[in-house]
């Protein structure tokens, strides 16, 4: 098999939202970042110390920044943390909260990769990384949840992304157990999925 | 980044404190350097201002 036979190969295999929504190597601002971007922005202070946790193209931690919120952008993408630096918005290469100290902020965003995928069509790049909550589309979203209270300092909140495609229900429910109240500050309905923000507290 | 941003990160292993060392300044800004955790010695670099606290096993794991 050639490369380009490869190429074309994962490119039908590509997730048809993944195509509505245009491939590259970042993923860019979507309706999903305008919907959590306009709820953090509320639910934030001036000279709060906020993480965008994912942070992609930057839309929401920018949205922050604009709002007079300190906020430091992380994504897994080094492509993705060239982007957010270069806006002049602190940039930091992580994997989720591993390199965040206990009680660090007030606020963390998070539009988590959650479409959920069959195993057999992962197409194994950044897109995929972006994009990808595994088989239940809470690959991401549990360690998460399973985490976030341990870096919110004690009136912190965490706003979360959710798409009605991951299971809204699961996910408030699996929070519950983790020590963490959600309710539901944003959301809007589109053909294939509805989109929530949840803001999360620690109990 | 700005030397501030040592309040918030710790090493991703141990969850311990972190030290600087400073290879490139510029207006204030640390652009290439070294941050060390205090506890385990495991050592994360900072790249174009841009400090890469991905755990060692997942540094050079990435997507194409």
């Amino acid at each position: 098999m050639t490369d380009d036979e490869q190429s074309s190969e994962l490119d039908v295999d590509r997730p048809a939202l993944a195509d509505q929504r245009g491939v590259d190597t970042v993923y860019g601002a979507s309706e999903d970042s305008h919907l959590l971007a306009e709820a953090a922005v509320e639910g934030a202070k001036e000279g709060e110390r906020a993480l965008d946790i994912g942070t992609g193209s930057g839309y929401v931690a920018g949205a922050l920044a604009e709002a007079g919120v300190d906020v430091v952008g992380t994504d897994l993408n080094p492509a993705a943390c060239r982007q957010v630096h270069e806006a002049g918005i602190s940039a930091v290469r992580a994997n989720l909260l591993d390199p965040i100290r206990a009680d660090a902020v007030d606020l963390v965003v998070f539009n988590p990769p959650y479409l959920p995928t069959d195993p057999e069509t992962e197409w194994g790049d950044w897109m995929q990384a972006a994009l990808s909550g595994g088989e239940d589309g809470r690959a991401v979203v549990d360690p998460f949840l399973a985490d976030v209270g341990r870096v919110l300092q004690d009136d912190g909140r965490a706003f979360l992304l959710v798409s009605s495609l991951t299971g809204i229900d699961d996910v408030t429910e699996f929070a519950g157990e983790q020590g963490l109240n959600s309710s539901i500050v944003a959301e809007e309905s589109f053909p294939f999925e509805r989109l929530v923000v949840l803001r999360l507290t620690v109990e | 980044m700005q030397e501030e941003l040592l309040d918030i990160i710790c090493c991703p292993l141990d969850k311990q404190d972190l030290e600087l060392d400073v290879a490139e300044r510029e207006d204030g800004d640390i652009v290439a350097g070294t941050l060390t955790c205090s506890e385990c010695g495991e050592a994360y670099p900072i790249e174009d201002g841009i400090p890469n606290l991905l755990p060692p096993d997942m540094r050079e794991d990435a997507p194409a």
